[in-house]
């Protein structure tokens, strides 16, 4: 794989010096990763992989297979046993190691520290978050200092937010080189701007419905941002606004941001408006990302359901709510003043449905025929062009291949009948008066749809037409075949001469797919039904890579829309980020000796304990102070903390408990959220029954966070009345239920590391033998069982930790499960009130008073193709 | 809150080693009453004043507080405990082990409580008390009350709850597959009517709910398809001893 000029540039600089190396999103820093993995596979070397997806390695090691590569990488995952571990580590070559295992071979010298040649650390972003890895490039310091440490990231603004994040950052990555790799770079600019592809910019305007529609969910977060400011008078206002929200995901998280510290201890009706204000963004997307048809539908089952459900914030009742209402259903209906008499006149109802086409299908077919004429005339004699279709999900790629294939109507009509199904289930509260009308139209339904079989799709064939896509789409990007003849389902062709693909963007399995998709079809025309700033990114790195090839970009994009908005704002955001981290790169201050950091500092601290044991006249201990941890507390920070003290640490997965300090002392360890969120759940009862049942010294460990204030609760938490929902009452019942349970208050991790130190003094070590035999009361699940059909078989009425396995044993899956009668279900659970309970359960008719009548019209109906009942 | 309020109650205490070898032979007043019994040395604490939902009474205690028959309370403020920090060592050497539940409630009424609160944890884990903390004399008092409230209290609350309505149940359940969420529950329970009908709708129909594509209808799907106990055959042993042979 030939790098291109700038490509090269930024191996040659991370080659050089260790360093973070950030890029702009798109720009393939993959590319960049994989020759320096093609460097270093060699059984000489030992280079470990750190944060690789299994999607990741998968891409790398197709990648590099195809360059001819000897003594490929190698997956180490908890499939290795733990001597095999130390014989392929001793093998050398590239390794990709699963973090959690990684930190166990570092703590136990499994892994032959002094002997790694480096590490690579891949979407170094995630070290922010994640303490595992920052542990584990530490332990990795301490022992060898000589080793590289090359980190990657290609999401430049998760360094900007925060304070100093990129100092720490770099710092947890012990690197003092920072490579910034923005798409305006000179060297950037300039290799894309000599292969600079015919980009064609279509702004498409919005239908007048749309347009109302978004400008009514646009009013409707504008009050619901305007309540949540009146729920929570203490909230910094200033970055809530409506245009902030239309950014992926940014208002929520702003909101979040600043709600999550309080999180628990905010009212039932602030929580449901930030989760309206989610579904209300979800609206805007599926506004122009949906058919109309799927839109009214989504409504319909909102509104249908939010009047049911208690909790409601009441924009439902908006002004603003009822006309997005009803413009929704204008798109389907029409406008909505025909619609009113068709009760009496069935032979008018197709009329009724006046469907309205999502404006951007009908630029598509233009631009697709205009490239047929294009490739007919040929004028520059490069033969057939292939095109490329990118959408946003299968779903709409989906809808795009029908609508391509089949035309507008067809493909609406057909999702209408889909959506009027269900239509007809809330009917059923009236069946008499609809029961008669409904039959005859029924007949005259099936009648037409046999007429017209061969224009509407009927759902066998889509069932068919989907299954194949759903298969096919795995092996599409490896088996393409050039010929229009053999390309499988999914890449249909439009024209006799052309081959069309449609790929979606998202929700794909493999995220590289786009790229295998696009090296392997070469097309000549890409048109980007929905924008993404990576896949522009990625399609000129495409094209710089074959120069001379021409290659056009169509970008559709509805102009005034929220989702033109969208695309900007992101595009704004990410040279923002860039432009601090550039500012912030000339004033960083990393020590010169970064390499030394990981050590100097454990011993003094060791030496410091030691001689405040002997200031303690303890009686002086041979063995090394040892505390056992749970293997999942290593995404917290204490644990490298607790190992920067000079305490040992042993990992070993712990079922009762986090950390025990000595024999009889067991901790859980409760961030203030997760505290009140298990003494709401139930879950910290569970535990601290387990833990006072096996140690003589169970403890709460409540760990605040330093950067808040060191309390429980705000002081306004307070009522005049003693209230349940106070932490501090349901925490007062617990210690009045475990009397024996012990209290720790830590105001940061680090002051817990300094407790648990002088806690630990003059007492004896844990045993980890002992710690592994104890286990708790929530019988742990066995390998036995698949974990996913576990946790929801347990989550069931009347199954119990004590009786699943009778289910799980004796039942294959959860569609036998359906199957078996009431009787059969008493029999297996041996016991008739479970049984019952599960029973009903499962066939339980929601929201339906009559439940027999239901069952079985809904049923019947289901499938049938040829029913078509307007309710409105 | 005055300073001299505030040490009323610790002035005092000289006073009470006199008294204290005296008390401790007295047995245990039986609280059989309903109200908070008061040492008399707490007199003129600023933190009496916040026990308004329960009443209490002074009694002859070794305790500062006692809230039930096996709960007593030590109070301490940490401006004090800086101060005379062998006053806490004494009051609990008097208290032994004679109640079930000893609390350690300490007032945080400094700047930066850091090491006093680490000093008193270390001491409460020596002498079996539970440390609580309160930030104000309302809260001291809040948690007095909360005490002797919930005296008689089962641990109901604080055990996981039985959601006994349909839809909440249905949503824990579902909610258990990656990507759905609430919505996504109700969405499915609006289009399948049941639990049975989710399960037996195809991947098509799952795919074309609004708000779910084909991936999130493949995982609900293979749920439902995958059998209870897992297959022994995983697929990754497969190609990787062939390239850990390379």
């Amino acid at each position: 794989m030939a790098l291109l000029e700038y490509e090269n540039q930024i191996f040659l600089d991370a080659f050089h010096e260790d360093g973070l190396l950030i890029t702009a999103r798109g720009l393939c820093v993959d590319r960049v990763f994989i020759n320096f993995l093609k460097l270093y596979c060699d059984p000489a070397n030992l280079v470990l992989v750190l944060q690789t997806s299994l999607s990741d390695e998968e891409y790398f090691l197709e990648e590099l297979s195809a360059l001819d590569v000897q003594n490929l990488p190698k997956q180490i995952t908890n499939e290795y046993s733990a001597n095999d571990r130390t014989s392929v580590y001793l093998e050398g070559g590239v390794l990709f190691v699963t973090s959690r295992i990684l930190v166990m071979d570092l703590l136990t010298d499994k892994l032959p520290t002094h002997l790694v040649t480096g590490i690579l650390v891949y979407k170094a972003h995630r070290i922010i978050e994640s303490c595992q890895e920052a542990f584990i490039l530490r332990l990795y310091r301490q022992k060898n200092k000589t080793g590289f440490i090359k980190a990657f990231s290609d999401q430049p603004q998760c360094f900007a937010s925060g304070f100093c994040k990129l100092e720490r950052v770099m710092k947890n990555l012990f690197v003092r080189k920072l490579y910034l790799w923005p798409r305006f770079h000179v060297d950037v600019k300039a290799c894309m701007d000599k292969h600079k592809p015919e980009v064609i910019e279509l702004g498409i305007p919005m239908t007048g419905s749309m347009k109302s529609i978004q400008s009514s969910i646009l009013d409707i977060m504008n009050a619901v941002v305007k309540e949540i400011k009146q729920c929570n008078p203490s909230m910094d206002i200033d970055d809530l606004t409506v245009e902030n929200s239309l950014a992926k995901q940014s208002l929520e998280q702003i909101i979040r941001l600043q709600l999550d510290p309080v999180w628990y201890q905010l009212g039932s009706k602030t929580k449901q408006l930030v989760s309206d204000l989610k579904l209300l963004r979800a609206l805007l997307f599926y506004l122009t990302q949906y058919d109309c048809v799927t839109f009214y539908k989504f409504l319909q089952t909102l509104r249908s359901s939010e009047t049911r459900l208690i909790h409601n914030s009441g924009w439902l009742f908006l002004e603003s709510a009822d006309s997005m209402f009803s413009h929704a259903k204008d798109r389907v209906y029409g406008s909505s003043k025909k619609t009113k008499n068709k009760k009496n006149d069935a032979s008018t109802e197709v009329q009724d449905v006046s469907l309205e086409e999502s404006p951007k299908w009908k630029t598509l077919s233009e631009i697709l025929e205009e490239i047929e004429t294009e490739n007919k005339e040929d004028s520059a004699g490069l033969g057939i062009g292939r095109v490329m279709i990118v959408a946003h999900d299968d779903r709409t790629c989906c809808q795009l291949r029908d609508y391509l294939k089949d035309g507008a109507k067809p493909v609406l009509m057909d999702l209408c009948q889909r959506a009027l199904h269900s239509e007809e289930h809330m009917a059923q509260k009236e069946p008499k008066r609809w029961e008669k009308g409904a039959m005859s139209r029924r007949k005259r339904k099936i009648e037409e749809t046999e007429k017209d079989d061969h224009d509407v799709i009927t759902l066998t064939q889509i069932v068919k037409r989907y299954e194949s896509h759903d298969k096919s789409f795995e092996d599409e990007n490896k088996k393409f075949d050039p010929q229009p003849s053999l390309s499988s389902e999914s890449c249909f062709t439009v024209v006799s001469s052309s081959v069309t693909v449609i790929h979606p963007l998202q929700g794909h399995k493999d995220p590289f797919s786009f790229r295998k998709t696009l090296k392997e079809l070469q097309p000549r025309y890409v048109i980007l039904y929905d924008a993404d700033i990576q896949l522009v990114r990625q399609l000129e790195v495409y094209k710089a890579c074959r120069p001379g090839e021409p290659l056009r970009v169509y970008f559709l994009v509805y102009s005034g829309s929220t989702e033109e908005q969208q695309y900007l704002t992101s595009l704004r955001k990410e040279s923002n980020a860039f432009e601090h981290l550039i500012k912030e790169k000339a004033t960083l201050v990393i020590p010169e000796d970064i390499n030394d950091m990981a050590d100097i500092r454990s011993e003094v601290s060791s030496t410091s304990g030691v001689s405040s044991r002997k200031a303690g006249g303890q009686d002086k201990e041979p063995s090394k102070q040892k505390i056992l941890v749970d293997l999942r507390e290593f995404r917290s920070e204490l644990p490298s903390l607790i190992h920067k003290r000079g305490i040992e640490i042993e990992p070993i997965t712990l079922e009762v408990g986090d950390y025990i300090l000595t024999p009889d002392m067991c901790v859980e360890r409760k961030s203030l959220s997760d505290l009140i969120g298990s003494l709401n759940s139930g879950r910290l009862y569970n535990q601290c029954t387990s833990m006072s049942r096996y140690y003589a010294k169970p403890i709460l460990l409540i760990e605040f966070d330093p950067n808040k204030s060191f309390a429980l609760q705000p002081k306004t938490a307070l009522g005049s009345e003693i209230s349940i929902q106070n932490v501090s009452s349901k925490l007062t019942l617990l210690t009045l239920h475990f009397p024996k349970l012990r209290i720790f208050w830590c105001p940061s991790p680090h002051a817990t590391a300094e407790l648990f130190e002088e806690i630990k003094i003059g007492k004896e070590q844990p045993d980890s033998a002992v710690a592994m035999t104890i286990t708790g009361d929530e019988s742990e699940i066995s390998d036995k069982y698949n974990y996913s059909t576990y946790d929801f078989v347990i989550k069931l009425p009347g199954i119990n930790s004590k009786n699943y396995w009778m289910i799980l044993n004796k039942v294959k899956n959860l569609t036998e499960l359906i199957g078996l009668s009431q009787e059969e279900l008493c029999k297996l659970l041996d016991n008739s009130n479970n049984g019952k309970a599960l029973w009903e359960f499962l066939h339980h008719k929601h929201g339906v008073e009559s439940k027999e009548g239901a069952a079985g019209v809904s049923k019947d109906t289901r499938y049938n193709k040829g029913k078509q009942k307007m309710k409105k | 809150m005055t300073f001299s309020e505030a040490f009323a109650d610790l002035k005092e205490t000289k006073h009470f080693k006199g008294q204290s070898e005296s008390s401790t032979t007295t047995t245990v007043k039986s609280s059989s009453s309903n109200s908070i019994i008061v040492n008399t040395k707490q007199k003129g604490n600023p933190i009496l004043k916040h026990i308004r939902n329960v009443s209490w009474e002074y009694g002859d205690i070794v305790a500062d507080y006692v809230m039930g028959k096996t709960t007593c309370a030590l109070y301490l403020s940490i401006r004090y405990h800086n101060l005379k920090p062998d006053y806490i060592h004494d009051r609990l050497k008097q208290l032994g082990h004679s109640y079930e539940l000893r609390i350690l409630l300490v007032q945080v009424d400094v700047k930066d409580p850091h090491h006093a609160v680490k000093d008193l944890t270390k001491i409460a884990i020596r002498s079996d008390c539970t440390l609580i903390l309160a930030w104000t004399p309302e809260e001291v008092g809040r948690y007095l009350e909360t005490y002797k409230s919930y005296e008689n209290k089962p641990a109901d609350i604080l055990k996981e709850k039985v959601q006994s309505d349909f839809m909440s149940r249905a949503t824990d359940c579902l909610t258990t597959v990656k990507k759905v969420n609430k919505t996504d529950v109700v969405t499915l329970l609006s289009s399948f009517q049941s639990i049975e009908g989710i399960i037996k709708a195809s991947k098509e129909e799952l795919s074309l709910c609004p708000g779910f594509g084909p991936q999130k209808a493949y995982r609900l799907q293979s749920l439902f398809d995958e059998s209870f106990i897992r297959s022994k055959h995983s697929k990754k042993n497969e190609p990787q001893p062939s390239t850990s042979k390379q």
